[in-house]
């Protein structure tokens, strides 16, 4: 046992920045939305007030689920943390489960791992134990942020378990991508869109009346009806529980049976030459990203069109003054009509279009870890028309990205008939720029600065200041402070106007670190991994 | 003549470690300068300051004149890199990559190409990921050689190659050489250094201990002499510049560095059987500078 015991710790151990940062958001945002709930609603009248306003409110559920209960600090905390840090809690599981099964072999070191005296199985079990004990570390530190925000214990243990209950699914989901891709960017394509088909199938369910049966098809769904803090039903997990153990056992048994270093969908190894987007490196950086593009544009686009023909949908209901001054701190004002809703939900639209700039960047630096830009740049390649081209690449991508999501929640939004204009809708795709586009260029200023980092900065970025956005308010920080992230100078469009200045000075401050980021790129060193 | 490299006190630091140490170095063109030296002695280090894609601590390199670091573009017009390590784009063909490599060089020979894709015996459909180290290396190799750039720099490029394909290699340098291109080659196979080069250049712990032809390598270095003798060998050590070695209860190894005059000498008072004596091998100069831990001058003792 003791062999397969250290490739568990092994991987467990090169997982530990990762998984240490998800633990570490998980126990800020539990703690703090059930830290802030208490603070902002104190009486059991603000209670029923925000409760009445909220429960139907379709935005709210688009983004964070059904709610159950909103009368107590336990039940809105299991609604407004439970709903979105599940999602996470999948999109970690599958990526863990990759990084172990398919990344490990793709890079050869599995071969090497085989060679000695673990064997297949020991191997498969000893990955899966190293993705159950980061399971186990997100698991208590949400338990840690519930509790430490006044919650109950036993309730936050069962709320917490509910939060990483999609975990086996999804890692079960990520474990069988790894066994039939044979590349880790296939699997995790193919991972990733089974769990925006559960995002999208929950989205559904809790939006249209008479579909809420639907909850039950979407693991993201069972988190829901497994209602934490109101009435709890444990029974529940035995779903996840034993669709992760299907799959798992499934993946397994394919593991145990096909050659080493490759997936049952067989790389196509020979083809007659294709001679496009060979000409310089950016095109072939898009020849290269083209699948990328494609999956991004199309989960977008659904997003978007879901968004915009569930818009008509939404309650119009009068606020009184001092909820709305409320609704600012949770989520933003004037929620109640369509462009309301869509200003709302398009927020999350800048999120995904700011990781998008990320990627890109993290694919630029991938070409130098891999050694090809020592290739490239011993080449008449100049350094800085190279970063350039990519940075051009990514910016343009974005744009597409943006306008896309504009006219396809325009087209979901006019197939309901809601009263929302295609210019107003295209306007609001690009009022999502200015955000991206800064922090794709604070990503490139990482690659220039700190190359091996560079990705794990952006990423992080993008990360902080969202989370900031949601719950500086919340915990009642100072303006200045809100100020500091980018989300915060976003203006609801087409709810609310245009900010015109806060866009501007978004893209000036992009356009300097892009800069800046080319001249400092010039003057370092190559680094590869 | 301006020179194809030309290195002054180039340094490179990485952090604490001193990778390159005041590197003088001067390859003329039409030369094939081979680049001698064990792992980590700081041969890519200079490869990476010579391309421009690591920057000197201190001193510089040019090619042909071109500074390396602040004008890389326009220095590697001129030039042609093979990396140790082939570093390439996994989804496209061998095909594929050779087209791409040739439009960003922007100037190559299609016909010699296709002339070493056939020399080299490429699968040209294969996809890069598909292919063995050795495959890969072969795509780098044809990418250069194809662009018959005035100068090839080449490190460790047939690592990965198999016999035959090693006699290819050689046959494509000997090639470019005809031409006027200039060779940098750096390598520690050494066979394959002393039938191409005609310069030499031995690195140690980031200095350049040793540089010459092979003849003034030689030269400088130990010869070795084996005597036998009619009866029990006699006692010479005490010789200046003589390491005497027994082999056997009536003969002895002599490596003689410096003169042989002195040992003829010492030699005739004695009676000689038999005597021959040979050139030190490339590879006995080379481990000559390695072996033990004495500096620059002398074998280490046994």
């Amino acid at each position: 046992m003791r062999p397969t015991s250290s490739v568990a710790r092994r991987a467990f151990a090169e997982s530990r920045i990762s998984t240490g940062s998800f633990a570490l958001l998980f126990a800020v945002v539990a703690y703090a939305q059930a830290f802030g709930y208490d603070a902002s609603f104190p009486t059991l009248r603000d209670r029923m007030q925000f409760a009445e306003s909220f429960a139907d409110n379709m935005a709210l559920r688009t983004m964070y689920g059904f709610p159950h209960d909103l009368l107590s600090t336990g039940g809105y905390t299991a609604w407004r943390v439970g709903g979105v840090l599940s999602i996470v809690a999948a999109a970690w599981a599958l990526l863990a489960a990759i990084r172990v099964l398919r990344a490990e072999e793709d890079s050869g070191r599995q071969e090497l791992v085989l060679s000695g005296i673990v064997g297949r199985r020991g191997a498969y079990l000893a990955a899966i134990t190293a993705i159950a004990a980061g399971a186990a570390v997100l698991w208590l530190a949400t338990l840690l942020g519930l509790v430490g925000g006044g919650l109950d214990a036993g309730g936050s243990a069962f709320l917490a378990l509910a939060i990483v209950s999609p975990v086996p699914v999804f890692a079960g989901v990520g474990a069988l991508a790894s066994q039939f891709a044979p590349t880790r960017r296939l699997a995790t394509g193919m991972a990733s869109a089974v769990l925006a088909l559960a995002f999208v199938t929950r989205v559904i369910a809790d939006t249209s009346a008479g579909l809420s049966w639907l909850r039950w098809a979407s693991p993201l769904g069972w988190v829901e009806e497994m209602r934490a803090f109101s009435s709890a039903r444990p029974e529940v997990l035995a779903l996840p529980l034993i669709s992760g153990a299907a799959l798992l056992t499934l993946a397994g048994a394919i593991a145990l049976r096909r050659d080493v270093g490759s997936g049952l969908l067989r790389s196509r190894d020979r083809s007659s030459p294709r001679l496009g987007l060979l000409s310089s490196p950016v095109a072939l950086a898009l020849r290269g990203e083209r699948g990328v593009l494609v999956a991004w544009l199309a989960g977008v686009g659904i997003f978007a069109f879901v968004i915009g023909s569930l818009a008509k949908t939404v309650a119009g209901a009068g606020l009184s003054a001092d909820l709305e001054r409320e609704l600012q701190k949770v989520g933003g004002a004037a929620i109640t009509t369509p462009a309301g809703y869509v200003g709302l939900t398009f927020l999350f639209l800048v999120l995904a279009l700011s990781l998008f700039a990320c990627s890109q960047v993290a694919a630029a630096r991938s070409e130098e870890a891999e050694g090809r830009l020592e290739t490239l740049f011993a080449l008449p390649v100049g350094r800085r028309d190279w970063l350039g081209g990519r940075l051009a690449l990514a910016a343009a991508a974005t744009v597409v990205l943006a306008l896309a999501a504009g006219a396809l929640a325009w087209a979901g939004a006019a197939s309901q008939g809601a009263d929302v204009s295609l210019s107003q809708m295209l306007e609001a795709g690009a009022n999502c720029l200015p955000a991206a586009l800064l922090f794709g260029a604070f990503g490139a200023l990482a690659l220039a600065l700190a190359p091996r980092a560079s990705a794990a900065i952006a990423y992080g970025l993008v990360a902080v200041a969202f989370v900031w956005e949601l719950l500086g308010a919340l915990l009642g920080a100072p303006g200045w402070m809100l100020g500091l992230s980018p989300f915060h100078h976003v203006g609801l469009l087409p709810a609310e106007p245009f900010r015109a200045v806060a866009a501007l000075v978004m893209l000036g401050l992009a356009a300097a670190t892009a800069l800046a980021a080319a001249w400092a790129f010039r003057r370092r060193d190559l680094s590869a991994a | 003549m301006t020179a194809a490299i030309r290195a002054d006190g180039l340094t490179k630091r990485y952090g604490d470690t001193l990778a390159l140490d005041a590197l003088d170095l001067a390859v003329a063109p039409g030369e094939v300068y081979g680049y001698l030296g064990p792992n980590g002695a700081g041969k890519t280090t200079t490869i990476r300051m010579l391309l421009g894609l690591h920057r000197p601590s201190a001193g510089h390199a040019a090619i042909f004149g071109i500074d390396a670091w602040s004008t890389p573009v326009a220095a590697h017009r001129r030039l042609a890199y093979v990396p140790g390590e082939p570093f390439l784009w996994p989804a496209l063909t061998g095909a594929e990559t050779l087209a791409y490599l040739a439009r960003l060089h922007g100037d190559s020979d299609k016909a010699y190409g296709d002339l070493l894709v056939q020399r080299f015996k490429l699968d040209t459909d294969k996809k890069v990921r598909a292919l063995s180290k050795g495959n890969r290396q072969k795509v780098q190799l044809i990418a250069a050689f194809a662009t018959r750039a005035d100068l090839m720099i080449l490190d460790e490029p047939t690592t990965g190659l198999d016999p035959l394909m090693e006699m290819a290699f050689r046959e494509t340098v000997l090639e470019a050489k005809a031409r006027g291109q200039t060779v940098f080659l750096s390598s520690h196979i050494l066979s394959e250094v002393e039938a191409l080069c005609d310069r030499v250049g031995i690195l140690r712990d980031g200095r350049l201990v040793d540089e010459g032809t092979l003849g003034e390598l030689r030269h400088l270095a130990a010869q070795t002499i084996d005597v036998s003798f009619d009866g029990p060998a006699p006692d010479l050590r005490g010789l200046e510049g003589v390491h005497v070695a027994p082999a056997g209860r009536s003969a002895l190894r002599l490596e003689v560095s410096g003169g042989v005059g002195p040992v003829i000498a010492a030699l005739a008072e004695h009676p000689v059987a038999t005597l021959t004596s040979r050139e030190p091998s490339l590879e006995e100069i080379f481990l000559h500078h390695y072996d033990g831990s004495t500096g620059s001058n002398g074998r280490a003792p046994h």
